[in-house]
Formats: C-alpha cells, structure tokens, sequence
C-alpha cells in the first residue's frame, strides 16, 4: 500500500518539478518571477488543441511541433513586449505585469475555446504494468523522465558552458555583463523562449493528467512551493521540492484527510517561506543596500 | 471662490436625489461599485501607498462577508453589529500577515499572499458544517430597527455613505504622519528605517487596515447579493481587485472608485461580447501596467481637476 502511494504520487511530484523548473529557469536566467507560468503551461496544451482546429486532419505529433513554434514566438513576445519595456520599472509593476499575462492567456483561452473541459491524448499506453509488486503507468513514468532529462539538459548549460556562465552574469548584473561582451537583451531574449516553449512541454505532458480546462493554470501555484521548497534558484532543487511535494501530498491525501491535501501544500509554502526562505537546495540571499 | 463646501453640497443632494431618480438597476449597480471600491482602497493602502503587494484582498473580502453571515445565521448577531465585530478579528489577523513582511518581501510577499487566498478558499469549501460547504451559503438580510433592507434601493443607504467614510478617511490620512510614513517605506524601506520609522509596524498597520476595508467590504457586498459562493473568492477575484487598483490608479482613494465604476459599468456595454469580458479585463490590467501603471486617475485632465480642489482648500497666502 505504502509503496504505491510512493510511486503513485512520484508522478504528481514530477509534474510540479517539471513547472517548477520553468520558474527556476526564468528566474534564475532573468530574476523575474512569472507568475503566469501556470496559465503558460495551459495554454501550451490548448495550442496544440488549436493547431489541429486550425489545420483539418492534422495528427497529433505535428499538431505539438506547430505548438512548441508557436510557444517560442510567444516568449519572444512576451519579452520584447512586455518584459523588455518594463525592464527598469519596479518590481510591483513586474509581478502585476506577470499575473496580468497569465490572466490575458486564460482568458483568452476561455473566451475561444469555452470554458468546458477538452479531452486531451495521452502520449504512451495508460495501462498499468506490475513491476516488483507495484502497478506502474508509461505515460506516467513519461513525465518522470522528462523532467528529469530536462532538469539534466539545463544544469549542464547552466554549470558547464560559457553560455550559461554568460547567462548567470548578464542576471546579475546586467550593465557589468554587457561591458564584457555579453549580448543581455539576447540572453534574456533566449531564456524566455525557451522557458515558453518548456511551458508547452509541460502542457502537452499534463494536460491528459489533469483536467485540460482553462482553470488548469492553478495547478502553477504546486509549481510556486516546489520551486520554493527546493530554493528558487536550484534547478535540482526545483525538481527535489517537486516530488517531495508530490510525496507529501499523497500520504496526507491517502492517510490523514484528502481535504487537507491541497491545504498542506499552501501551508508548506507559507511555512518555508518565513522559516527558510532559501528553500532546501538553495544558496543564501544576501540583501544589498 | 469656496469650491470645496459647494462640491460637499452638491455630493449630499445627489445622494438623496438618485434613489428618486434612478432605477433599481442602476442603484444596485452604484452599490456594487461602492462595495467593490471599498476592497479595492484596502488595496490602495497596503499595495499602493506601503508598497506591499497583496494577494490576499479576496481572503479579507471572503472573511468579511461568511464571518458577518455566520454570526447573523448562528447566533442571531444582525449585519449592522457583525460587519464591525468581524472586520476588527480579520483587521488583526492582517496585523499578522503583515508581520510577515519582516522577512518577506517582493515576490515571496506575492506568494505567500497568494497561499492564503488559496488556504481560506480551501477552509470554505471543506469547513461544511459552518459554511454550507461547496453550495455556498444564503445571506441572512440586512435589518435595522426592524426593519430588513433587500434591494440596492435600500442598501444604497449603507453601503455609499459607508464607503464615501472611508474614501475621505483615506484621502486624508495620505497627507498624515501614517500615511506619510507608508509612502517613505514604499520608496526606500532602508531610508525609512534610517530616519528611524518603525517600519515593520506601520506595514503590519497597512495590512491590517487593508484587512479591515476588505472585511467591511465583504460584509456589505454579502447582503448585496444574497448568496456567498465560495468559488467567488479564489485567487482570480484577488487578481480582479489588483487590476481595479491598477486601472484606477494604484495610489489614489478615488481612483479605487474610477477603477471599480469602469469594472462594475463596463459589462453592461459589453453585452453583445459576454463571453470575452474577462479578456477585456485582464487586457485592460495589462495594457495601464505596461503603458499607464498609475491609472486612470493620474490623466491629466482628472489631476487638474484634484489640483484645482486642493488649491482652494489649501492656506491662503
């Protein structure tokens, strides 16, 4: 019993890693916080959803391809749109401007395509398969991997290459980096592309998991306390505070009460964030004056 | 030439003059307006003036409006009586959030803000015996002296003057040493301090003032429509609030009220596109933060007009 929860809830785990690491990497690459990631990764599934209205017999594959291009142009349009202008304005107005595109998303995917749930394909079998005494779904393991392979992809750019180095300076000091040669509207430019298109990754991946409606978005804040639990600037630690939230869920939700459940993962953001803001993987933040 | 009494005048002789004027429809809809705008100045307070984003507008409003309806439906306490009593607990569990502040700040200040609107959504729907659970609950009628106010003509009577209070209490504190000291702490929290401002208490006192305006707010808005539904109080009507203040104009009491009358009004325009209301909206928040983040009432036209109100009242020279 025990051990199916454990693997069971790995998956719900691996979905907030997988948004949790989009965070990171946007506030890692960028050190903004965009708190319309959640509605980026509901409208990356609606676009492939939108693709194949648009295009009459489309499969399903091509469908994602057209979706993951037109993710990318919506990064770059969020940062030369959005992002780029109000590169000097003050925080409030960039947290308001981040909720305020998820809002824009959401509703524009609720005014054109309904407020109802769509159905939405499953990448592998759904049927579970015994292994060593406990059932285990592909498609489930599919989104395991995933993150983990995504997670591996960006702490190998971020700690190995010199673009990644180029991206850490340019976050940290934006003039000191451009006096070094580093181009850091193009960095910044990069990492929001690829944050959107990885948005739609998670959306393709999720979407058949949880119910695709436009309210999916919410499943963002999960992401927010993974990302906090692990320490919002920790890649492996966006992916750690992800399953362990998932782990910490399902044996509240299967032991104590499934009411609590969602409530637990709201008290533990609040919890670490006045006790242990840095996360469990995180460096500590030294504040400037 | 006295502008400012003449102004007050004018303002009493509309108020008694609309309910015999106007329909029913629209005094609702002027009620709405006022009770929208009253949870939109706590906003103004905490986000505007001290520079604390708050998430948690819809929890105080929510708070507000099930703690006034479950003291009037429990234990017979009437509305007029519960509306304070529950607006003075929920002002002191703002007082609490706004310790937090202490550590928190920014984007954790977001979040954690936004986990509380997430945990008192949860507590209504899962508190069931107390709050009717996920049907929501019906809203015990407001009465005075007996007598029970149901329409919008009849809680006009309430719910303006209530929210006109407290529009020119704010207005005025702006100019005090309170509030003052909340504009040095949204410019530089550091110099604040320096200049040896107890910052953590006047961002508490922000908080829990914009608790208190929230909670009054919900209590007046739940007889107003006579059902609290608790899928109403998640974190898009905290965002809804966020975008009232930011179209109004983040730091302005009136514009509290610009902002709410645009929000409360526009739908009735926009009949034909039901459907893409919501898109208006978050286009409308998003166009003001990027193109005009101090709203509406900061055009110039509407700053002459507070110019020339301010120079007749200020000292002569």
């Amino acid at each position: 019993m025990l051990a199916q929860v454990l693997v069971s809830s790995v998956t719900a785990g691996a979905v907030y890693a997988l948004i949790a690491l989009g965070f990171v990497l946007i506030h890692k690459g960028t050190g903004v916080v965009h708190f319309g990631y959640g509605d980026q990764v509901t409208f990356g599934a609606y676009l492939v959803l939108i693709a194949q209205m648009a295009v009459t017999g489309l499969p399903f594959w091509p469908a994602v391809f057209i979706a993951l291009v037109v993710s990318a142009l919506l990064g770059a349009l969020i940062y030369g749109g959005f992002m780029w202008p109000l590169r000097n304005a003050s925080l409030l107005a960039k947290i308001i401007a981040s909720l305020a595109l998820g809002t824009v998303l959401r509703e524009f995917v609720r005014a054109f395509m309904g407020p109802n749930a769509w159905p939405f394909p499953f990448l592998l079998s759904q049927t579970a398969v015994p292994v060593g005494g406990v059932l285990v779904v592909p498609a489930n393991l599919a989104i395991v991997g995933v993150s983990l392979g995504i997670l591996a992809i960006l702490f190998l750019l971020f700690e190995k290459t010199l673009f990644g180095k180029a991206i850490m300076a340019a976050c940290d000091n934006r003039i000191g980096a451009s006096l070094i040669g580093v181009r850091v509207s193009h960095v910044f430019l990069l990492i929001w592309v690829v944050a959107s298109v990885l948005a739609t990754v998670a959306g393709v991946l999720v979407a058949p998991l949880l119910t695709l409606s436009p309210d999916m978005g919410l499943i963002g804040i999960k992401g927010f306390t993974a990302a906090v639990l692990g320490g919002f600037n920790s890649l492996p630690g966006a992916v750690l505070g992800g399953i362990l939230l998932g782990i910490l869920e399902a044996l509240v939700g299967t032991y104590i009460s499934s009411a609590l459940k969602d409530m637990i993962s709201y008290g533990i953001l609040i919890a670490v964030i006045l006790i242990r803001p840095q996360g469990l993987l995180g460096g500590l933040l030294v504040k400037k004056v | 030439m006295p502008l400012r009494p003449l102004l007050f005048a004018a303002a009493i002789l509309a108020f008694f003059a609309a309910p015999q004027l106007l329909p029913e429809f629209y005094l609702f809809q002027i009620c709405l307006i006022a009770g929208t705008a009253l949870a939109v100045l706590g906003l103004v307070v905490v986000t505007g003036l001290a520079g604390q984003i708050s998430l948690a507008q819809s929890a105080f409003v929510a708070l507000g409006g099930y703690g006034a309806s479950i003291l009037a439906a429990s234990w017979g306490v009437p509305l007029w009586a519960g509306i304070p009593v529950v607006a003075v607990v929920v002002a002191g569990l703002g007082f609490l959030l706004g310790q937090m502040t202490l550590r928190v700040a920014g984007h954790y200040l977001a979040l954690a803000t936004l986990a509380v609107t997430a945990i008192v959504q949860l507590a209504l729907i899962h508190w069931e015996a107390l709050t009717g659970g996920a049907a929501g609950m019906a809203v015990p009628p407001f009465e005075i002296m007996g007598r029970a106010l149901t329409s919008g003509r009849e809680l006009y009577y309430v719910i303006v003057p209530v929210t006109a209070l407290f529009i020119l209490t704010a207005q005025n504190l702006i100019a005090s040493r309170f509030g003052r000291a909340l504009t040095a702490i949204r410019q530089s929290e550091t110099a604040a301090e320096a200049m040896g401002l107890d910052v953590l208490r006047y961002k508490a006192a922000a908080f829990a003032a914009s608790a208190f305006l929230g909670a009054v707010a919900g209590g007046l808005l739940a007889p107003l429509s006579t059902y609290l539904d608790p899928a109403q109080y998640g974190i898009t009507y905290a965002i809804y609030f966020l975008a009232i203040a930011v179209v109004g104009g983040m730091t302005s009491p009136t514009g509290a009220v610009i902002g709410s009358a645009v929000f409360v009004l526009l739908p009735n325009y926009l009949q034909a596109f039901q459907s893409y209301l919501g898109l208006v909206f978050a286009l409308l928040l998003l166009g003001f933060i990027v193109l005009r983040p101090n709203g509406l009432s900061s055009l110039p036209w509407l700053r002459q007009a507070g110019a020339l109100l301010h120079r007749t009242t200020g000292p002569k020279p």
